[in-house]
């Protein structure tokens, strides 16, 4: 039976309408997990609140341990993983800086560990607020991070992340990133996906040779000293199987279509970017709201495209130039700050690549920071701005959308 | 050649049933406590043990370098924020997979009493399925002898040195093992390497009451280059600090306090002290406030233990 014909056959689908969270914990569910370590905090609560329901319900077997604090969570499902488990935990913000030492171990030891990190501003200025700068403040830390637009995605992305943290190539641990209150509260139409589907999606992995375990009486140990060429040798491995996340990713979002019948482009989501002179580069939430707007631009003429980030860490470099090169402008929205630079973190990282991109120009855009909204008229007036860029007009190199005062002190630098 | 006799082994050697698994010559200091307890801990509860060891003065030792080992054990590198955490993942895992498990999670005071205090009394409140011992040589030693919240009254450290204002540290030692106790674990217990036939049976009590859920066990560990007494001296001190009072060997079986060893004519404790360098600038004043904690922590431990049997702990609730 050929792919198509298996997706049609499967008339039967159970779509409700769920929360992000809820999405997560089902996800989390499915994936079978051995033992789940988490700590509530806002706005992750309702996926440990519902994991635990399940638990309770005899729907998950799962070994559940309700922690003391989230440290506690990361050195557990750690821990767990390197003994042979799958496992899951879920935090956002405050808690992911209180498991930072444990998420850096995790991350060192190799340990396939898949997280979902509700995005949340950071300790430093109390916010109960949505923005990603929990995100990129744990961005070097060696995991790969995932990140979804909508509450679907955050379903498939959990079940994409086993398949890659697992898999005998990656062994990498996965944190997937949806934005807090935005996704996490937000209720829509999410088509669940069967058990029996799941189980074949992940069985790929019980084929490939079995990863090193720490069994009993293994004579094996984890986390040794590293010193000089131990030490070099396993970063270097490390740094190797991030690049190798790239495409493996983007094989296991075709494999995922081929039975669930969705699909979203692995590292990049790329739309209405074909014959697109400017675009706009985004991730998560926003980016429904920037479909929108592009939707509404195309209509008046103005060839308009979205470059959505699905991964963030491997940064897709490859995948980002193939689709931005030779654009005559483009601008990149951070919904956080790269302190010590002018322009949002994704932007500053992006401007690496500059000449590969012949001659496209870029621009910064900083906008939902501490849950300000990105509303259509922000997005419409990024891409007005672009759009001057792409017609040689000066332009601020970094917009405060969300917060236009920052431009009565801050001088004009232009964008050529 | 001379034929060996077969010497039949003493009760105490009785305990000591299996294979050293480290290496003869390790990177110890010569007289080192934590040295002799980490090579008994295997010899009485086998081989089989995974063992759970923090950056400390047992990582030299315990984790490897690279891809090489000390010892033949299976082993897991912890941070002192999580240890207990780490040997939770394992233990439950373990029990997931059906996999029969002795995880020994093995930690200095630093981590035990200090860093990761939270997740040791989160770890037992929950009465995970694993061994926690503490050797407790009163502070931080593989930095260079700092202080610790066991460190006692008086005690010099490179963090509390003898100044011409401060003498020492100017703070009391926390009682770890009656806090662990306090959790209604099955069991807790102190022990030291002068009553190595306690020590082993505690040992293995440790490793039946782990069935049942969190198995805690505080070992006095002298350390003769951070508390400047002789390397030979080592077992002294730990016999000594029993014979005063200052570490009373007892134990918690499902709550019910009991000494295990009953001093009848407790020494002075100036008979410890003298052996160590870190109490040798105390006054007579100092002296007597050290004197006073030994006394107050010995006398709620005796209310404690006369408890036995009025106080029963309920059956532990399984999850």
């Amino acid at each position: 039976m050929n792919t198509q014909a298996k997706i049609k056959e499967k008339s039967k689908t159970q779509i409700k309408v769920i929360t992000g969270n809820g999405a997560a914990a089902i996800a989390a569910k499915l994936a079978r997990p051995d033992v789940v370590a988490a700590y509530p905090i806002t706005p992750q609560t309702e996926i440990i609140e519902q994991i635990s329901k399940f638990h309770a319900n005899g729907e998950m077997d799962c070994e559940l341990i309700t922690v003391e604090g989230e440290n506690s969570a990361m050195n557990a499902v750690m821990a767990a993983s390197l003994a042979g488990g799958r496992v899951f935990t879920a935090t956002s913000s405050w808690g992911l800086a209180f498991m930072y030492d444990a998420v850096l171990a995790t991350a060192g030891a190799r340990a396939p560990v898949v997280m979902v990190n509700v995005n949340r501003e950071t300790p430093g200025i109390i916010a109960v607020s949505s923005g990603q700068q929990d995100m990129i403040s744990t961005r070097d830390s060696g995991w790969i991070f995932l990140i979804a637009e909508d509450c679907q995605e955050v379903m498939d992305v959990v079940l994409q992340a086993y398949r890659l943290a697992e898999d005998f190539d990656i062994q990498v641990p996965v944190m997937v990133h949806y934005d807090g209150f935005y996704l996490s509260y937000l209720s829509e139409g999410v088509d669940i996906p069967f058990q029996e589907d799941v189980d074949t999606f992940l069985s790929v992995l019980k084929d490939q040779p079995e990863r090193t375990k720490l069994i009993p009486g293994g004579k094996m140990g984890c986390g040794s000293h590293g010193i000089l060429g131990g030490y070099l040798e396993l970063r270097h491995k490390h740094m190797s199987a991030m690049e190798r996340a790239k495409d493996k990713f983007d094989l296991i979002d075709r494999e995922f279509e081929t039975i669930f019948g969705r699909s979203y482009g692995g590292q990049v989501e790329e739309y209405r970017m074909e014959d697109a002179d400017v675009v706009l580069v985004g991730s998560g939430s926003m980016c429904g709201t920037i479909k929108t707007v592009i939707d509404k631009k195309r209509e008046q003429g103005i060839k308009v495209g979205l470059l959505k980030m699905r991964m963030y860490r491997p940064f897709p470099s490859e995948a980002l130039i193939a689709s931005l090169k030779g654009k005559k402008a483009i601008g990149v929205v951070d919904r956080s700050l790269a302190f010590g630079f002018k322009g949002g973190p994704i932007y500053t990282e992006l401007k690496a690549f500059e000449t590969q991109l012949e001659g496209s120009k870029m621009i910064s855009f900083l906008d939902g920071i501490a849950n300000t909204d990105i509303t259509t008229a922000n997005v419409g007036q990024m891409i007005d701005t672009i759009c001057d860029l792409a017609a040689g007009k000066e332009v601020r190199e970094v917009t405060w959308v969300c917060y236009p005062e920052a431009h009565e002190a801050l001088p004009k630098t232009g964008g050529q | 050649m001379a034929e060996i006799k077969k010497v039949k082994p003493t009760k105490i050697l009785d305990h000591f049933v299996h294979e050293d698994p480290f290496s003869k010559g390790v990177a110890f200091c010569p007289g080192c406590a934590l040295e002799l307890l980490l090579r008994l801990i295997p010899r009485v509860l086998g081989n089989d043990i995974v063992i759970t060891g923090t950056p400390s003065c047992s990582a030299p030792v315990l984790l490897g370098q690279n891809n090489q080992s000390w010892h033949t054990l299976s082993y897991f590198g912890t941070l002192m924020t999580g240890a207990a955490a780490n040997a939770t993942g394992l233990a439950r895992y373990y029990r997931k997979a059906g996999i029969d498990n002795t995880v020994v999670c093995f930690n200095g005071d630093g981590t035990a009493a200090d860093i990761g205090f939270g997740n040791l009394s989160g770890a037992a409140e929950r009465n995970e399925p694993f061994i926690y011992i503490c050797y407790d040589n009163e502070g931080y030693m593989n930095t260079g002898i700092q202080k610790s919240g066991t460190t006692p009254y008086g005690a010099t450290t490179t963090t509390t040195p003898k100044g011409s204002i401060h003498k020492g540290k100017n703070l009391r030692r926390m009682n770890l093992a009656l806090k662990m106790a306090m959790h209604k674990i099955p069991y807790a217990a102190t022990a030291t390497l002068s009553d190595l036939d306690d020590l082993a049976k505690k040992l293995k009590k440790a490793k039946e009451a782990k069935e049942r859920g969190f198995a805690f066990l505080h070992v006095l560990a002298p350390c003769t280059t951070g508390w400047g007494h002789k390397p030979e001296d080592t077992i002294e001190v730990c016999r000594r600090a029993v014979n005063t009072n200052y570490f009373p060997l007892w134990e918690a079986v499902d709550g019910k306090i009991r000494m295990t060893k009953t001093v009848k004519k407790p020494k002075p404790l100036s008979t410890y002290t003298e052996l160590s360098k870190k109490f040798a600038h105390m006054t007579k004043e100092d002296m007597q406030i050290l004197q006073d904690d030994v006394d107050y922590e010995f006398c709620i431990l005796g209310g404690l233990s006369v408890l036995d049997g009025e106080c029963q702990l309920p059956v532990s609730a399984e999850d």
